[in-house]
Parts: C-alpha cells; sequence; structure tokens
C-alpha cells in the first residue's frame, strides 16, 4: 500500500471518479473523489493551481482543477480527448481509480479582487481554469463587484459547461454574454454571434475598479489584449493563465520555461504585464 | 578522441561565423597557455584538508576492499567497447585513462529509473512506492573534473523547492573521488568556463597522477576523510614527487557574464537562425552532458501493471514541448537550440547563480553535424 507521508514527489494520490460528464463531443468532466480520507481532508488549494492526473498504464497529463476550493470533498478536472493519456482518462468510469498530483504553481490573488468588478473572458476549452474563479467568487458574492462573463466557441456544441452557462444566465448577479464563431450556430441559438474579442468591445465592461481575466487560445488573446486596452484596462488589471506542456510539475523536469519563467512554479496565473515582458515563445 | 575530419569539413562549409576547435587553437594559443598555467596554479593544491599518498596497486586494492564490502563502486570501465561509468566487478576492470562517453551524472541521475509501480485490480489500483533509503552506498572513482564540478552544478535544480530523493539520497550516498586529467582533444574546453584539469569542485577526494606512479590525495569534505581514514593502510603520507604534466586544453577563458549580458538582451537575434540551422534534433548533445537533466515521466507496462518511470529527456526534440493541441512554443530547431544555450549560459544562471556547463567537450565530439558549443559561446562573447 502507498504510504503518502513519504518522500517521493512524483508520487501521485489515488482518487476515485464519482461522476463523468460529456461537455461537448470531446471533452469530458471527471469529478474524482480522493480514496484516502485524510487527503480528503487536507488537499486544500487556490483557484488557478493546476494537478497532474494520471491513467496507470498510459501517463500523466496537465490540467488545471477546475472546481471551486470553495466547494469541499471533491475536485473537478475538464479534458479534450487528443493524446494518448487524455483518451485513457476518457475510458474511465464511475468507481475507477485516477492518480492525482498537486496542487502545484501559483493562484490567483483573489484577496486583491475583493470590492472590485470582474470580467471572465474565455474561448473555448478554456473556460475550465476562470471556471474555478467564477464559483469561487461567487460563493463569496458579496465581497465582489459586478461580474461579468463573455465566453465564446466555434460552435454551440464547443461550449462547456452549457448547464452552469444557463444557471449564470438566470441569476440576476451575473451578466453572462455568450458567443459563437460564425457559422457555430443554429436557428435556435439566442446568443451573440462572433469572434470572442469583437463580442467584448460590444459588451464594453468598464475598465474603473475592475480586474479582467482572460483565458482562451493564443490568438484569442493576441485580439483581445488590445480590446481591454482600448476599454481602459492597464496591463496590471488583466490576468491570464499559461498552459505549457508539463511532465514534472515541480519545476524539475525543464520544459515549461518561457524565457527564463518556469510555468509551472511562477505561473500558471500571470498579469499581462507580466506575460508582455516575456519572449514570445508560448 | 577528436573529432573527425568529416565534422570539421562541415563546419567550414555551413557555418563560416563560428570557428572550429583548431582554429581557436592557433588564434589563441599564446594566450592560452598562459591563461591554462595560471588557472591550474590558482586552482591546484587549495583548500585541501588532509593530504596523502597512495600507490596504484593500492588504489586498486581499495576498489577490490569497498567491493567487497558491498558498496557500489563506479568508475570508466569498458561495456562493448564503449567507456562508461559503470559498477565494477573488480578493480581489475577500471580503465582509468580514458573519459567515458557519458558523463557521471547517471550515478545519480540515471538514463532511466522506476519512480514507482501500478497493479490494477478491477477498479482499484494499488500503487507501491520506490524506497530510496535502499540505494546502495556508492564510491564514483576516476571523475574527470568537468564532470564532478557539474554534480554541485545539479544539486541546485533538485534540491530546490520540492526535494527529488531520487537524486539527492544517491548524492548523499555517494563518495566522489576525481582525478585530474592528463589528456586533453581539441573539444575540451574546462579552462573556457572557468574549471581546469586539476579542478577538485565536487570532489570528495581528489587524485592527481604523480611521476614516477601512484598518486597525491587531496580531501574536500567528511566523505573524502572518511574514505582514507578507514582504509588508513592503503595510504601513505605525502612525498615530494612532481605531478605529471596536466592537460591543456586549448580555449581561452569565456566572458560569461559578457554571454550572459548578450543572451539577456538577444532572445530574438538573426544570429540563432545561422547557429543552429544545421540541428538535426537528435538530442545526443543532452544525454551526454553532465549537466543537462531534463527528464519525461512516462508509464511502462499493460492494462494489469507497470512501472513509472523517469527517462532522460532533451530540449532539442521537438516533441519536448509540443502541446496535444498540435501547438508547439518551440516549433522550429533553431528554436530549440536557443533553449540550449539560453538554459545552460543565461536561465540556470538567473535561477540559481550557476553556468550549466563545465566544458567536457562531450557535445562537440559527438555533434552528428559537427555544432561546437565552445565556438558559439565565443562568438557570443564577442558581440
Amino acid at each position: 500500500m502507498c504510504d503518502h507521508t513519504n518522500k517521493n514527489i512524483y508520487l501521485p494520490y489515488l482518487a476515485t471518479v464519482e461522476e463523468v460528464i460529456d461537455e461537448t463531443p470531446d471533452v469530458r468532466t471527471l469529478k474524482l473523489v480522493f480514496q484516502d480520507e485524510q487527503v480528503r481532508d487536507s488537499f486544500n488549494f487556490r483557484a488557478g493551481q493546476f494537478a497532474e492526473y494520471s491513467a496507470f498504464g498510459a501517463g500523466e497529463s496537465t490540467f488545471c482543477i477546475a472546481s471551486a476550493p470553495t466547494r469541499k470533498g471533491y475536485i473537478e478536472c475538464c479534458f479534450r480527448s487528443v493524446g494518448r493519456v487524455t483518451e485513457e482518462l476518457r475510458r474511465l468510469e464511475v468507481g475507477d481509480s485516477i492518480g492525482v498530483r498537486g496542487p502545484y504553481g501559483n493562484s490567483f490573488p483573489i484577496e486583491q479582487f475583493e470590492g472590485k468588478n470582474l470580467v471572465f473572458v474565455a474561448g473555448g476549452i478554456a473556460l475550465p481554469p476562470l471556471r474555478t474563479l467564477i464559483w469561487n467568487c461567487l460563493d463569496l458574492r458579496e465581497k465582489f463587484g459586478e461580474i461579468t462573463i463573455v465566453y465564446g466557441a466555434r460552435t454551440e456544441s464547443d461550449l462547456v459547461y452549457k448547464r452552469e452557462l444557463k444557471e449564470w444566465e438566470e441569476r440576476g448577479d451575473v451578466r453572462l454574454v455568450k458567443t459563437v464563431d460564425p457559422g457555430g450556430n443554429s436557428s435556435e441559438w439566442d446568443g451573440r454571434v462572433g469572434f470572442v474579442p469583437t463580442i467584448l468591445e460590444e459588451a464594453a465592461p468598464g475598465a474603473e475598479n475592475t480586474i479582467a481575466l482572460v483565458c482562451g487560445p493564443p490568438i484569442m488573446i493576441k485580439f483581445t489584449l488590445p480590446v481591454l486596452e482600448k476599454l481602459g484596462f492597464t496591463d496590471e488589471q488583466v490576468y491570464t493563465t499559461l498552459e505549457n506542456r508539463m511532465k514534472c510539475g515541480l519545476g524539475k523536469c525543464g520544459r515549461c520555461n518561457v524565457g527564463n519563467v518556469y510555468v509551472c512554479k511562477d505561473g500558471p496565473v500571470f498579469t499581462a504585464k507580466q506575460v508582455k515582458a516575456m519572449p514570445m515563445e508560448f | 578522441m577528436g573529432k573527425t575530419e568529416g565534422c570539421k569539413g562541415l563546419t567550414k562549409k555551413y557555418l563560416p561565423l563560428v570557428l572550429t576547435p583548431k582554429e581557436f587553437k592557433f588564434l589563441f594559443f599564446s594566450k592560452v597557455f598562459v591563461s591554462s598555467v595560471l588557472s591550474v596554479l590558482s586552482v591546484a593544491n587549495k583548500g585541501f584538508r588532509m593530504q596523502k599518498y597512495i600507490t596504484e596497486q593500492n588504489l586498486n586494492t581499495l576498489l577490490d576492499k569497498l567491493i567487497a564490502e558491498g558498496k557500489r563502486v563506479v568508475a570508466p570501465r569498458m561495456n562493448a567497447g564503449t567507456p562508461l561509468y559503470e559498477p565494477l566487478k573488480n578493480s581489475g576492470e577500471i580503465i582509468i585513462d580514458q573519459l567515458p562517453r557519458r558523463s557521471g551524472k547517471e550515478a545519480f541521475f540515471p538514463l532511466c529509473e522506476d519512480i514507482m509501480s501500478y497493479t490494477k485490480e478491477g477498479q482499484k489500483v494499488e500503487l507501491k512506492d520506490i524506497d530510496p533509503s535502499r540505494f546502495p552506498e556508492t564510491v564514483l572513482v576516476g571523475v574527470r573534473p568537468c564532470d564532478a564540478a557539474a554534480i554541485p552544478v545539479l544539486d541546485a535544480v533538485f534540491s530546490w523547492d520540492y526535494k527529488d530523493e531520487f537524486f539527492l539520497e544517491r548524492r548523499k550516498k555517494t563518495t566522489i573521488v576525481g582525478l585530474a586529467c592528463t589528456k586533453a582533444d581539441d573539444a575540451c574546453f574546462c579552462t573556457a568556463v572557468g574549471l581546469s584539469p586539476s579542478d577538485t569542485k565536487g570532489s570528495d577526494l581528489f587524485l592527481t597522477p604523480l611521476e614516477g606512479g601512484g598518486y597525491a590525495c587531496e580531501t574536500f569534505s567528511d566523505k573524502g576523510e572518511t574514505l582514507i581514514n578507514s582504509h588508513a593502510g592503503l595510504f601513505s603520507e605525502p612525498n615530494n614527487a612532481k605531478t605529471v604534466a596536466l592537460a591543456e586544453p586549448g580555449t581561452e577563458a569565456f566572458d560569461l557574464q559578457k554571454v550572459k549580458a548578450w543572451l539577456d538582451e538577444h532572445f530574438e537575434d538573426p544570429a540563432w537562425d545561422s547557429i543552429a540551422t544545421r540541428c538535426v534534433g537528435c538530442g545526443a548533445c543532452a544525454f551526454v552532458c553532465p549537466a543537462c537533466h531534463c527528464f519525461d515521466i512516462v508509464d511502462e507496462g499493460t492494462e494489469k501493471s507497470g512501472k513509472r518511470r523517469k527517462n532522460w529527456d532533451a530540449c532539442g526534440f521537438w516533441k519536448f514541448t509540443h502541446h496535444a493541441s498540435g501547438h508547439n512554443p518551440r516549433d522550429q530547431q533553431p528554436k530549440r537550440y536557443r533553449n540550449r544555450i539560453m538554459h545552460k549560459f543565461k536561465y540556470y544562471d538567473d535561477k540559481f547563480g550557476q553556468t550549466l556547463c563545465t566544458g567536457c567537450g562531450r557535445c562537440i565530439r559527438l555533434c552528428p553535424v559537427g555544432i561546437d558549443i565552445a565556438a558559439i559561446v565565443e562568438e557570443i562573447s564577442k558581440k
């Protein structure tokens, strides 16, 4: 039996798949509960941190912890099945065992966001890293000002967390602006049509006393940052998370660096100011 | 062990900006001679705790005794025609005069090692840990200064923040017996990165060959002293024999601060394309390097049971940074080679205040397309 008081930093905790949720045809959420009761109680993380998830026999994959730290007793991960490990993770059924190492990396400085308005901007599969923070803030709703979520995907079916989008839409204390790329909508689509940066510009959230949190594919980030600048956001008001290929997650294996910045240790959460100071290697 | 003529031809033909070691030797011979003599004088015989003498025969007896005591004695030995640092069965196997093909790092950081194993039964998985306390006591013997010096450099990455006990436990249990270097070829450049053929960095006990046979022994740590004290009968008091002529690598000292200053400002520079356009991404440079430490973690086994392993990896491989999405931040070979130079001469310095290169020259000897890191760094230092 595996003893977690030992010093092997590469040894994962075992968790059980408690629920499997299909978000899109190829994106899946796994709800996980640690098998060791002590680990279940002691596993503390902050929004923005990531973990290494094992499909034994295939290896490990790196994803953020997609559930909120305010929801205790379980964690969730959300991934697209694109490679050897994610395809094996996708085969897991309720009751199966999975390995989890973490939590690793830095996190969103949520305490600094208190009393401020928040604008979340996400594209496609990049909603999970922000969803942890969205629920974290919604669970402590009175501590924050206005909350705006601008979320888009290529097509309607590529939108993740569809049930939660509905929930956010129906809440009176969240402004959700959802969009799909032109051509990605059906006749029943009740959201916007257009790329995320354009829709963000139209939604025009004010920059005063506001923090913007952006996560998406590199091309979306590239066109979103100038829009935020136009809306009056400074680079210190904008946060993002970087996701590089990782193996150890511990600052040893040497592959996730952008220049001399180790995404696994110095990140994954960075301000736009920090990102702009990095060489173009991400 | 010099490079083949073919490699030199390639160097000249495809990379006119970069000089071969031979050309450097020609250009800087006089300066080099003076600087290497000075560096030998300044480093040798400083900071030791205890001085002794051992004959070659007694050194062999020592190795056999250590093996008989159950210790793992790792030293240069011939494996199917290739000299490697490997565990000896007896002292007769040691080939102390040959530089092993790969570096001494694998005594601490093996090419491939198990980090756990798993078994699956239905929905249940059981994990079995590796117990580092079972790693054997080891004596690493005949380590060249370029290899020994890399080991404390690696301590930084494996011990900062999270502690890698696989490396650190072996490190704790290993006594390093360094050996002054008497042979340099035109790929050697330890003197260029601040070391020398008699540098004792990383050694617990350091041997210097003497004229008339035997070795002068100097200790630099408790481990070195313990090794001598526990076999005191094999050592005698130091004699006045002269040191044999040590190697004189043919490169002048690089101004590493100047190199770093250029790297700080030139992540984007047309030079990178000309420097590494030939690189084929074979990864040989990283595998033979005493300081490269990037690794992969992979599962090997079946649905039912298997092992998780930590394997050497190389930033020269395209897949090293390849995302599942298909995006690759280092999508071209020059970007990958730039990372190699940056990691060695800038990033590791930024993070740990050390240079990740000890000038062993292995990557120069083995590069199939004749890329010469010493020439590249020299070129950068002149920009």
